[in-house]
């Protein structure tokens, strides 16, 4: 038990003495697989993805008519898009310790497949896929969108 | 061109971008361990429930009812997202570790630690959690901070061991993200651990 208080004094002096978690400390997940050309939108700015981008809420993952890339989000939710694609990434928590939880993602255009992760199986009505013309309900399950 | 020629010629413009609407198609698959979940597709027009795998719905406008569940089958399904699929990245890896008292690994789970060294190294991944976990006995801040150490101290050891420390991150649940879910202030060996998600 000594060990422990300890452990958590030294972990309370980090914690205080270091700001550095920053803006990295909140990814929500990363281009995990990718080809041709990807870029990402973000705050009005378009950056090509490399292998390993860090992705953040908010963001716009688009494929060029050459390209496709594979997402593996946080949560373990695995995305991956077709070429001609766009998602957006609208809201992203996993935060159990503080049951703040949600997923919400749309489908603007091309072709994407949505394999649920612990968002769905933890707070299922909170996991919601947007599409042009309707709204996808997900419970733990492999989804396929496409959006002509 | 007169004000009123031009908006005429914009409201004809933003009708053709109107009536082009997009079709959307939505399917379900089997998870990759096999299992089925369910789906539902709803708009103002309504809504459909899938819970078959490999059917689908179409629905050509955001005013038109979701089409009643069709059997694609899987090999137009696979057709159709062949892309897609085609860059669908590995599921993440988990490995979970257990400990003896405070931040002492078992020695099974310390043995683990070679295996997670190899799942790193051969998925070439920057970016891993690992997650503390406790079981429900206790108060929440006593298992948050718990949870903390545990996961610090695997995390150290992995940086010890040559992973790069800004490609873990630590994060810890409490007693909110149970494996086996129990009812509060209840013992469980089974929470009482750190994940590692290698992705």
């Amino acid at each position: 038990m000594r060990m422990f208080s300890a452990a958590v004094q030294i972990a309370a002096l980090v914690f205080t003495v270091s700001p550095s978690l920053g803006a990295d400390a909140d990814h929500i997940g990363i281009v995990k697989t990718m080809a041709g050309q990807v870029v990402v939108d973000r705050g009005g700015r378009a950056v090509d993805a490399q292998l390993n981008f860090r992705l953040y809420q908010g963001d716009v993952i688009r494929t060029g008519s050459n390209g496709k890339a594979g997402l593996i989000l946080e949560d373990d939710t695995v995305i991956s898009m077709g070429n001609g694609s766009t998602l957006a990434l609208r809201d992203f928590a996993f935060k159990p310790n503080d049951r703040k939880l949600s997923f919400v993602a749309r489908v603007y255009q091309g072709t994407v497949s949505f394999i649920s992760g612990q968002i769905a199986k933890l707070a299922p009505s909170l996991v919601h896929i947007e599409t042009p013309n309707a709204t996808v309900g997900v419970r733990g399950t492999h989804l396929l969108v496409r959006v002509d | 061109m007169s004000k009123v020629a031009g908006s005429i010629l914009l409201m004809l413009l933003m009708t053709m971008a109107c009536s082009c609407t997009k079709s959307t198609l939505v399917a379900l698959a089997p998870d990759p361990d096999g299992k089925v979940g369910s789906i539902t597709v709803t708009n103002e027009a309504g809504s459909v429930a899938i819970d078959t795998p490999y059917q689908a719905t179409t629905i050509s406008g955001e005013k038109k009812r979701p089409a009643p569940p069709e059997n694609l089958g899987r090999e137009a399904l696979h057709e159709i997202f062949s892309e897609a699929l085609s860059i669908q990245p590995a599921s993440p890896l988990h490995f979970l570790l257990y400990f003896d008292k405070d931040t002492e690994l078992t020695p099974d789970s310390a043995r683990l630690l070679a295996d997670i060294l190899a799942a790193v190294r051969e998925r070439g991944s920057v970016d891993i959690s690992v997650v503390g976990h406790t079981d429900t006995r206790g108060s929440k801040e006593y298992n948050t901070e718990l949870s903390v150490c545990r996961a610090n101290a695997v995390k150290d050891e992995l940086v010890r061991q040559g992973v790069a420390s800004q490609s873990i991150r630590t994060t810890s649940h409490g007693k909110e993200n149970p494996l086996i879910p129990t009812a509060d202030n209840v013992d469980e060996v089974r929470n009482r651990r750190v994940e590692v998600h290698i992705r």
